[in-house]
């Protein structure tokens, strides 16, 4: 193996890769349909609420605020600059906090806080401001809320939104376009056009084109998870952690591309491959669009190894930990898938 | 004393019950050019993979350039040029892009496409993407690319293969020209006429084996005939063909009675070619 060698044909992928069909198709249908599930559902041009804040002090108000992911928190250093902003639009509601707000509030004084709110705010961002600032001021003065509300949630099939609900199976595409169809119709087309067997006669080894036919499929599909669950607003507070298993994920992706592009004979049977193994890809996805269907179904399927830990990062903060077993599986997915590949290589050096 | 550059001992490939290649003996000087011939499906084709490292041969070893070329076949390839009887370049890249790539996967520094275009007549289309390119460029572009490491061994598989003649022309010159560089060249084809002026020796291939292998003058000495064609006007005023075999007994006899009883309008001495003695040896054509 050769980094040099597989540089330079990683250089040709990349290089010629975006004229390429499924090149294109790996990057363009992810997008469009994370965009039109973000159309259809109203949230791609909606934005988090934004609180601005004018603190005299040093409010442990504002520490909150910033701490929060919920809101945009904007920082503003007089009163005038905050009412110029909210009456400009660039934050829904303006708080002014006096410099003596911590110790009024923590002393039981009613002490007096005055709120911009700027016009054309959403009546759902000025309820969620409201709500979460009085529940910040109660935690800071030590009070305990004076109601317990018991909810009951009405209509169980809307307890998952739909996007949240239908985003595995766009992630589960970026995974496959990019991690698999790339590196497996890049060595068929190689195949049929017959260049695998001009570079079989060179120092490149079946190690170097393999890795660097996967390398693509690895980065584009990392890239594509990365950019769909960004459009997403889904990256979560742990996107190191969110990176490598997607990361993870895309190397599993790519060596099972390279692994079928090397036993299918042409692009026809490459597609027929691919949708055959449809179920098996995309199943756990399908599932956790149908909450009644039992989830442990899924984890029969290879493909719920890297859906899960995504899922229980982005939408439930999962901790390294929290997965730590289920990446475990995916590890040894990909060392599996590894050691068939190495059996494959072994044999392809002599046919082309 | 010559060294060998490519040694073959019996060699042998079979796909499934099919023997495409029959437990094949030879040997190629360096610096020489080896004529590979024979018809369709024959097992030349298969040979070259076997002897380029492609295919493992079933039995019997290959080795070039001292090197086991089933044990070690990147050190061969590194040292060899293999230009494939089907187009297979990045029809999408230009043809100074095709160059370039393979250069660089041979470590080749201080790579001049543009002199290598040239010398195959490709000068001026360089930047052009190879899917543009006619049968013929192509061809010559093949050939640049086996070129790019300066082989050691060249290996042409039907190099001129439906080619117009100023492109098959082009590629005889430059395996001239290699062969003039020290490079051993082991040529496929079966076009008789192309190898008979190339090769200081041919090699005859029939269902997988080796049925003759000598140099052409010596082939044609020994299998061949030679003979004396001559047009003749016949009693009715029409040409008419006579044929008289050399180097026997009744020939001058023969002759003196043409030239005595007929009238002569053309006459010419023929050799024996490599294609009839191919008939002779094989009973089949070279097609």
């Amino acid at each position: 193996m050769s980094l040099r060698r597989i540089g330079l044909l990683l250089h040709r992928e990349f290089v010629r890769g975006p004229k390429n069909f499924m090149f294109i198709f790996a990057v363009i249908v992810p997008l469009v349909l994370s965009l039109t599930m973000l159309l259809v559902f109203g949230t791609l041009f909606a934005e988090k609420p934004r609180l601005g804040i004018a603190d005299a002090g040093d409010s442990q108000f504002t520490h909150s605020a910033a701490a929060t992911e919920a809101f945009t928190v904007r920082k503003y250093a007089s009163e005038a600059e905050l009412r110029d902003a909210t009456a400009m639009g660039a934050v829904d509601i303006g708080v002014v906090l006096p410099s003596d707000f911590d110790e009024s509030v923590s002393s039981g004084k009613t002490t007096t806080v005055t709120a911009y709110i700027w016009g054309g705010s959403l009546l759902k961002d000025r309820a969620a401001l409201a709500a979460t600032t009085a529940t910040w001021v109660r935690q800071m003065a030590g009070q305990v809320s004076p109601v317990n509300i018991i909810t009951t949630v009405l209509d169980g099939s809307v307890v998952l939104p739909w996007e949240d609900r239908l985003l595995p199976l766009i992630l589960m595409m970026g995974v496959t376009f990019g991690g698999l169809m790339i590196p497996a119709s890049s060595l068929v087309a190689e195949k049929q056009q017959h260049t695998l067997a001009a570079l079989s006669v060179t120092p490149a080894t079946m190690v170097d084109i393999y890795a660097a036919k996967g390398l693509v499929g690895v980065t584009i599909s990392t890239v594509m998870t990365l950019v769909i669950l960004g459009l997403n607003r889904t990256l979560g507070n742990s996107t190191l952690l969110l990176a490598g298993v997607l990361l993870l994920s895309a190397i599993f992706a790519a060596e099972a591309g390279v692994v079928i592009g090397t036993l299918v004979k042409d692009i026809d049977s490459l597609f027929a491959t691919v949708k055959a193994l449809g179920l098996l890809l995309y199943a756990p996805a399908l599932i956790y669009v149908f909450p009644d269907i039992p989830q442990w179904i899924a984890r029969v399927f290879p493909t719920y190894y890297i859906i899960h830990p995504v899922i229980e990062i982005t939408q439930h903060g999962a901790r390294l930990a929290d997965i730590a077993g289920k990446l475990g599986v995916l590890l040894i997915l990909i060392l599996a898938l590894g050691g068939l590949l190495a059996l494959l290589t072994q044999r392809m050096r002599y046919r082309h | 004393m010559t060294e060998l550059a490519i040694i073959a001992e019996d060699l042998t490939y079979a796909y499934g019950q099919l023997m495409a290649v029959d437990h094949i003996s030879f040997d190629v000087a360096e610096g020489e050019i080896l004529g590979f011939l024979g018809p369709n499906g024959a097992g030349k084709s298969t040979t070259v993979k076997m002897l380029t490292g492609q295919l493992l041969p079933k039995a019997g070893r290959a080795t070039l350039l001292g090197i086991d070329v089933a044990r070690h076949p990147k050190q061969v390839q590194a040292q060899i040029g293999v230009c494939f009887e089907v187009a297979n370049l990045y029809e999408t890249m230009s043809g100074i892009d095709n160059l370039e790539l393979f250069a660089s996967l041979f470590g080749v520094r201080d790579f001049n496409a543009e002199a290598l275009l040239k010398r195959v007549g490709l000068d001026g289309r360089g930047k052009d993407k190879v899917s543009g390119y006619s049968k013929g460029l192509k061809q010559r572009l093949m050939v640049a690319r086996a070129l790019v490491n300066r082989p050691q061994i060249l290996f042409l598989d039907e190099p001129t293969e439906g080619l117009d003649p100023t492109s098959a022309q082009a590629i005889r010159s430059l395996i001239l020209e290699e062969q003039a560089r020290g490079a051993t060249i082991f040529l496929t084809t079966h076009d008789m006429h192309e190898a008979d002026m190339l090769c200081q020796r041919v090699a005859f291939i029939d269902r997988g084996k080796i049925v003759a292998l000598d140099t052409p003058h010596t082939l044609k000495q020994q299998y061949g005939k030679r003979t004396i064609r001559a047009e003749v006007l016949g009693d009715d005023g029409h040409l008419q063909t006579r044929e008289i075999i050399l180097d026997r007994q009744e020939t001058p006899a023969e002759i003196e009675a043409l030239f005595r009883d007929a009238e002569v309008v053309t006459i010419h001495s023929e050799e024996a070619t490599l294609e009839s003695i191919f008939i002779q040896l094989t009973g089949r054509e070279l097609i």
